[in-house]
């Protein structure tokens, strides 16, 4: 399940108003989240949660569920 | 010794490389990068021996001499074994870019028809995954397309001591390799070059950047690009020095990346579109640049994008701390069209930079602003490089004077000779051995500037876009007025690139039905791979209308900053 704290970060990140985000949902449907905001995003998310992500973490990651799990594991 | 000595005498690529594996066998010639891993080394002996292999099996496949073979291959150690040996066998190289997971299937299959229309591709050489993609295609009416391959899958076997095909009866003359402009839909244009215009501008380019033959190249850039493939592929390959390819997926997600392989291979020369220096200089975090040495580097490549002053300037102070050095900010003027490199900045010293009067440069005049006086910051691209020549040109092709912002004309020994199947679109740029390329230049002190656009095209991080192919798909989203759309690209300073923007004509009314409709929009620009920023949706008969009876873009891209910045 996306937590609405993190669907909020993302869609700010990418000044956008709304989208649906389930955790199946990857960065290619949301709109405006490309390989260039895709850091920005990322960064977004470190600052919110006091977390960092390694580099082959970031390269690797799949989709928002596995992100979410991500976030949980590091702020656990 | 001038390391382009290794280019006498050779006729082909092929050549070089055979030569190359012959003197030193057990030198590095590529280093595949791969974030977390090993890195995969090839010696010159042992990528010459894999790439013979590939070649024997291409053959048995059907491929021949002058057949046009698309290359569709992510990032993998095979890749260069598999250009080698279709490039060994005379045949023709044309890497295209693999599909990420935005783009919709129907978008690249129509744009790989495209492709297969103007260049009438023989061969798809590409993975399985995009097999129910490109499969189809080989049955399709019109196709030229003989087969599609998985050469990954191939086991190779081979004998010890096969050596690379001699491309007997390939000739200098001979085509080489093919290359695609972008453009995702109809658009693309084909440029083909032969071995010895290629070879001859690695002799004339590596001059210009005083290559040697303890530098080695470090790039993130895909293949499929005349950057990524002419200077930071055929460059090092053809010249014998090491190459250390990084995926550019990986690399756009963890910019960083590129600076750990620098510090930890030495890397000497990178080339970089300007997008790349602000994501390099904003992205990377303190703690992950914990151990990294950017002493090593004597050349940084500004090229295929407006160089932006503020970009070079943010790279220096984030990297400077690094070992990063001020001198080896550098720039060329580079085209697909010209083989590669038109100009370039001096080696050690950084790219000039000179403060222009703004209002003289809007009446296309060059002066160097006054202390207070507004001006624009611009960036040379350099000098012209042995074999080329450039003329600025007013609109009736006129040439100008120093000093007097004009259209860019270059005449170059390794100009190419038309755009492939596709004389109309040569015609508007070919004219008298003259290559024009659209953009709006000046000549100052003997460097050359490139300042703007004439023609529409949008440049978003180093990527050729069409406004036409966004404005197609944007003007089939149903609630968009058909053919009542414009596309455009507007400065970011924050990103160095520039961001795409659409206005569309449309009766929505009401808050929720606008907003509906601009998702819409950005969805349907998401589904060419294309990100568009800004969506304004404008009542019927807003646009203004050119001559022709389409709506003019740099009008309507004027009109609507002008009302955005009023509300």
């Amino acid at each position: 399940m996306v937590s609405e704290r993190l669907k909020r970060i993302i869609l700010q990140a990418l000044q956008l108003e709304d989208f649906d985000m389930q955790d199946e949902t990857t960065a290619s449907m949301v709109p405006g989240w490309d390989s260039l905001s895709h850091v920005r995003v990322i960064i977004a998310i470190e600052e919110s949660y006091g977390i960092r992500f390694k580099t082959l973490e970031v390269i690797r990651l799949k989709n928002v569920g596995e992100l979410q799990r991500m976030i949980a594991a590091k702020s656990g | 010794m001038m390391i382009d000595t290794l280019l006498d005498g050779k006729e082909t690529i092929s050549d070089c490389w055979r030569s190359i594996a012959e003197r030193a066998p057990n030198k590095e010639a590529v280093v595949h990068y791969v974030a977390g891993e090993e890195p995969y080394r090839w010696t010159w002996g042992e990528i010459l021996r894999v790439s013979s292999l590939y070649a024997r099996a291409l053959k048995d496949h059907g491929i021949r001499k002058g057949d046009i073979c698309a290359i569709i291959i992510r990032h993998h150690k095979d890749f260069y074994p598999i250009y080698m040996g279709i490039s060994a066998l005379g045949a023709l190289p044309a890497v295209l870019a693999y599909p990420n997971s935005r783009l919709h299937p129907d978008k690249f299959r129509q744009g790989l028809e495209g492709m297969v229309k103007r260049s009438g591709l023989d061969y798809v050489l590409t993975e399985k995954d995009l097999g129910p993609v490109v499969d189809p295609m080989v049955s399709g009416t019109g196709s030229t397309i003989r087969a599609v391959l998985y050469p990954l899958e191939w086991s190779l076997g081979g004998e010890a001591g096969e050596s690379l095909p001699s491309t007997i009866g390939v000739g200098g003359d001979a085509p080489c390799l093919l290359q695609h402009s972008s453009g995702t839909t109809g658009l693309q244009k084909a440029v083909v070059l032969t071995h010895r215009a290629v070879l001859e501008h690695m002799r004339r380019y590596g001059r210009a950047i005083a290559i040697r033959e303890d530098d080695k190249v470090v790039s993130w850039l895909p293949l499929y690009h005349d950057m990524g493939l002419i200077a930071a592929f055929y460059l090092p390959l053809t010249l014998g020095i090491p190459l250390v390819q990084l995926d550019p997926f990986e690399w756009v997600s963890a910019p960083v990346i590129l600076l750990e392989a620098i510090s930890s291979e030495k890397g000497t020369l990178s080339w970089l579109p300007n997008f790349a220096f602000n994501l390099l200089a904003d992205r990377c975090r303190e703690e992950d640049l914990d151990g990294i040495r950017l002493d090593s580097l004597r050349m940084v490549v500004n090229c295929s994008e407006p160089v932006r002053a503020e970009s070079h300037e943010k790279f220096l102070r984030r990297y400077a701390p690094f070992g990063f050095r001020k001198e080896a900010l550098a720039a060329c003027y580079a085209m697909a069209e010209t083989t590669f490199a038109a100009t370039q900045t001096t080696p050690g010293r950084n790219a000039k930079q000179i403060f222009v009067a703004r209002e003289d440069l809007s009446a296309g005049v060059v002066r160097l602003a006054r202390p207070g006086e507004p001006g624009r910051a611009c960036i040379s691209s350099g000098a012209p490089i042995s074999g080329c020549e450039l003329r600025i040109l007013d609109d009736d092709g006129n040439a100008l004077p120093e000093n007097r912002v004009g259209e860019i004309a270059i005449r170059s020994v390794s100009l190419f000779d038309g755009y492939r199947n596709n004389p109309e679109k040569t015609e508007e740029v070919l004219k008298d051995g003259w290559y024009f390329s659209g953009d709006y230049g000046l000549l100052h002190a003997g460097e050359y500037y490139i300042i703007g656009r004439k023609k529409d095209l949008i440049i978003l991080a180093g990527k050729n876009i069409y406004p036409e192919d966004i404005e197609d798909v944007v003007g089939k989203v149903e609630g968009v007025l058909p053919g009542r759309v414009v596309a455009f690209g507007v400065e970011d300073d924050i990103t160095g690139t520039e961001q795409i923007c659409v206005v569309a004509e449309s009766q929505a009314d009401g808050e929720a039905e606008k907003k509906k409709l601009r998702m819409e929009i950005v969805q349907a620009g998401m589904g060419m791979d294309v990100t568009i920023s800004n969506v304004y949706l404008a009542p019927p008969r807003w646009l203004i209308k050119s001559s022709a009876g389409k709506p003019a873009r740099k009008a309507n891209m004027e009109r609507s900053i002008t009302e955005l910045k009023a509300q």
